[in-house]
């Protein structure tokens, strides 16, 4: 394949190509309450190409190999017209020449699995939740999606990898009367199937607290203390911070970039966050980004300084900053643009019992639901929560959702738990899906967050 | 598409393959400079299988190997996916549009000089960065079935989307214009944008309470969620909807009245057949505040033994890849019913309120029971009447059918929303807002 994605790209007049090839793979299993609603494998394919012409950067993505002369004609014409119009110039930041094929490497590969058998792992996790009690329904979904890449680029370049991830994830719905209450669950991985095995006790817990939810009364709508739970503090520090360390989120803010100078002190002496797409095992797990360069780990922000940004090779060049391979396309039908990967919050010194202490009154807010950035602005929810009276933990709250800016929260950060936990699914939308986003941290303690309420 | 039609025959009681097409192009000018353009040609196809009251799906972007995708729609089957319904008979449908030659020969070049005429439009009439995007495209879409149907259409796309951020910020008024030809964006609706753009300063801060709120054209989907959730016969067939046995009962304001109508001649997608090949029609949900009908695809049409309403799409919350979809109970090309009172006259009627521009987080929260709780991005706080700067850090809370009972007034024009649909501002009373 390597050497055909060469040849397609060979005679085009540029300064810069590359062209990635991907077949999709997917199997999907669906249950809806107690029947089986969708199931299903398939296989499709498409190509992407990128081209840098005298400044100018301009991209198109077809299905079908015929039509990649076209689009290869399109993404010229577009970098000529960037530069014909007065547009942003490029310069892609130098990288190391890499010739590599990266392989797999599974606790149990999925497609090794008839699908009999992942229906019956599906439908067992799914029965379990219809069994327990006010449980009404469920959605509960087998997902497995496996990408074979083969990028090329005109400097030489040439890097095969393959990537699978699994999850078993939906939601579980408890009813009494008119009141419906919904809590998600999902387990699921980058690292085979067998992580998948012998996960009962979650869909248990995660029904009894959907059920325990509709005696919970709704959150009264203020400004709080809140305890965040590592899932939730994970989704905060995704959400509010860590889209803004994606350098294209930026770069054509002036006012926004100038805030976000490397050096300034923007959190408390806290908080560290680190993006590391390395860590083996973890659903944000890859070798090599969809521009053919390696991914390393980056300290986005050490001790409330920020350290670090992610890059793309467009934008490394423009900022001035070293490349950290986070350029991730969803897939063939779309150019690559910065991702996160996994990111997360250092874990610090103190016990969950320390934080609702040092808390005092407030909330203890659990797991999320959910979140969306606009500039320095995010919101999330969180799936269920309690009061907390004088540090000890009072009723169950719900209908909770958070809104802060990023810079007035970063310094709001008190203190931060010694636990960690990454989350086992992804699934960020940034205009595309991101299946390999993990975020996690410790529990964390923020004062005066705005929550919305009744 | 016949040959592949005709491979899934042998092997099935019915058959139907789907399939699309995109040739697009987009072009990105932030901060006043051309900074992406980039282009697509995208294709696929869907195969759907009936065999012995259960269903096979297949799908495929490259049609390289049609025996391959009936193999994987007849693996499919072996999940004994319940399907009791069948695939529609061709019906009379009326004449589509035609695709606009100035859409179908727009390049580059053109999308970039009607960009700029925005630009050139808005400078110096604001003080912060503007940002607009803009994009064409045209769209082939096919349908065939083993009941007689083949049914190909033809469209023209293109848009205009200006976005005017506030100082320091990425929060921004923003507006969409859509249409069918190659046309520039109206300047009486960017004078509309500025003025609003300049009410907005002041930042100010306000207290947490109960006040008026405005869903303005561009937010009101935040609700409609809520109401498309359970007014879906997926809902009503897993007996989770809050509006399961409402039928024909009065659960909202009389002012408010919701339907979807494809077939509008001022919708750019006009169409007149669902992405199951069932006749689309105007589709009635709330009628001055009655639940009257539900949305169903073919699926849970049988499944509730309802007639089927013409609302089966390939499309999700997310969107997604369309082929890869199945078609699901979808309300398109939304309207909310207008009132009878300018947007002015509705702010001018409002004691204290915040009116909600722009929203975060409408996707969080308990959907399907119809609580919302969202941030303001911006909103503008209005006090004796007047708009007097833009809130910070404000969130506006409730329940769909605690809020939609206490409309004030709707008003009596529809506007192009970017989340979709055509709707008035509509002014609710009495609504949690929580600020620092």
């Amino acid at each position: 394949m390597i050497d055909r994605l060469r040849s397609m790209i060979s005679d085009v007049e540029a300064d810069f190509i590359d062209i990635r090839y991907e077949i999709k793979t997917e199997t999907r299993i669906g249950f809806a309450g107690r029947e089986i609603r969708n199931v299903g494998s398939n296989r499709t394919d498409g190509y992407v190409i990128r081209v840098g012409k005298n400044g100018g950067f301009s991209s198109a993505t077809v299905t079908r190999e015929e039509d990649v002369p076209r689009g290869l004609e399109l993404a010229v014409e577009g970098a000529e017209t960037i530069v014909a119009t007065g547009g942003k110039k490029s310069v892609l930041a130098s990288v190391p020449v890499v010739i590599e094929n990266v392989k797999l490497v599974l606790d149990g590969d999925p497609r090794e699995i008839c699908i009999d058998d992942k229906i019956e792992l599906l439908r067992r996790y799914n029965d379990l939740m219809l069994e327990q009690p006010l449980i009404e329904t469920t959605n509960l979904n087998y997902v497995e999606i496996g990408r074979e890449k083969h990028y090329v680029n005109s400097e030489g370049t040439a890097v095969s990898e393959e990537i699978l991830t699994t999850n078993i994830a939906g939601e579980v719905i408890a009813k009494r009367d008119n009141l419906v209450q919904n809590i998600r669950v999902a387990i699921g991985g980058a690292d085979g199937y067998n992580r998948l095995l012998s996960r009962e006790d979650v869909f248990v817990k995660r029904a009894e607290i959907a059920a325990q939810l509709l005696d919970a009364e709704p959150v009264k709508g203020g400004t709080y203390n809140v305890v965040l739970s590592p899932m939730l503090a994970g989704v905060f520090t995704h959400e509010a911070f860590g889209h803004f360390s994606e350098a294209d989120i930026i770069e054509d803010n002036p006012s926004l970039r100038e805030k976000m100078s490397l050096g300034e002190q923007l959190g408390s002496d806290e908080i560290t966050i680190i993006a590391d797409s390395t860590m083996p095992g973890q659903i944000g797990y890859y070798a090599y980004d969809d521009e053919g360069v390696a991914v390393r780990p980056v300290t986005l922000m050490d001790r409330g300084v920020l350290t670090g940004r992610l890059h793309s090779r467009r934008t490394a060049s423009a900022f001035g900053e070293p490349v950290s391979g986070h350029t991730v396309a969803e897939d063939m039908r779309f150019e690559p643009i910065v991702r996160m990967g996994t990111i997360y919050i250092k874990p610090g010194e103190l016990t969950l019992d320390d934080l609702l202490a040092e808390l005092g009154d407030g909330l203890y807010l659990i797991d999320g639901k959910g979140g969306q950035t606009s500039g320095e602005n995010f919101t999330f929810g969180a799936q269920y929560g309690f009061k907390v009276k004088d540090g000890r933990v009072g009723s169950m709250i719900r209908d909770i959702n958070i809104m802060g800016n990023l810079f007035t929260t970063l310094q709001n950060i008190e203190a931060i738990g010694n636990d960690m936990e990454l989350s086992e699914r992804g699934g960020c939308g940034k205009g595309q899906l991101n299946i390999k986003s993990a975020l996690g941290s410790p529990h964390i303690l923020i004062r005066n967050m705005v929550v919305g309420g009744a | 598409m016949k040959k592949l039609l005709d491979i899934a025959a042998r092997v099935s009681d019915q058959a139907e393959v789907f399939s699309i097409r995109n040739d697009s192009g987009s072009l990105d000018m932030r901060n006043g400079k051309p900074s992406d353009m980039s282009a697509s040609i995208q294709s696929g196809y869907a195969l759907r299988i009936l065999k012995d009251g259960r269903i096979g799906t297949a799908y495929t972007k490259n049609l390289l190997n049609r025996n391959e995708l009936v193999s994987n729609a007849l693996d499919s089957l072996k999940g004994s996916v319940n399907a009791g319904f069948s695939f529609p008979e061709p019906s009379e449908i009326p004449e589509s549009w035609l695709p606009d030659e100035s859409v179908s020969s727009m390049g580059f070049h053109d999308l970039h000089s009607r960009t700029s005429k925005v630009l050139n439009y808005l400078n110096g009439k604001v003080d912060g960065q503007i940002d607009v995007t803009s994009g064409r495209g045209i769209q082939d879409m096919a349908i065939m079935n083993t009941s007689g149907l083949d049914f190909s259409r033809k469209s023209s796309f293109m848009y205009i989307f200006t976005s005017l951020l506030y100082p320091n910020s990425e929060t921004a008024v923003r507006k969409i214009f859509q249409s069918r030809k190659a046309v520039d964006f109206p300047e009486s609706e960017l004078d509309g944008l500025v003025n609003l753009y300049v009410s907005g300063f002041p930042e100010v801060d306000i207290l947490t309470g109960r006040m008026k709120v405005v869903f303005t054209p561009d937010t009101i989907y935040t609700i409609l969620w809520r109401l498309a959730a359970a007014a879906s016969g997926k809902s009503f067939y897993n007996r989770v909807s809050p509006l399961q046995n409402r039928r024909e009962d009065k659960v909202l304001s009389d002012k408010f009245t919701l339907y979807g109508d494809p077939t509008d001649p001022l919708e750019v997608d006009q169409h007149f057949i669902d992405d199951e090949g069932v006749p689309a029609k105007k589709h009635v949900i709330f009628e001055k505040g009655i639940f009257k009908n539900l949305v169903l695809n073919l699926d849970y049409a049988e499944k509730l033994k309802e007639e089927p309403t013409g609302t089966g799409y390939r499309g999700g919350m997310w969107g997604g890849e369309t082929v890869a979809l199945s078609p699901v109970p979808s309300l398109v090309c939304k309207r909310i019913a207008p009132g009878d009172i300018s947007f002015e006259d509705m702010v001018r009627s409002i004691d204290r309120g915040v009116i909600v521009m722009g929203v975060l987080g409408a996707h969080s929260g308990n959907i399907l029971n119809g609580d919302f709780s969202v941030g303001l991005n911006p909103g503008f706080y209005v006090e004796n009447g007047e708009i007097k700067g833009r809130v910070k850090d404000g969130m506006v809370s409730g329940n769909v059918y605690d809020v939609l009972n206490n409309i004030e007034s709707v008003e009596n024009r529809l506007h192009d929303s970017y989340a979709g649909g055509m709707y008035p501002s509509i002014l609710l009373d009495d609504v949690s807002v929580a600020a620092k």
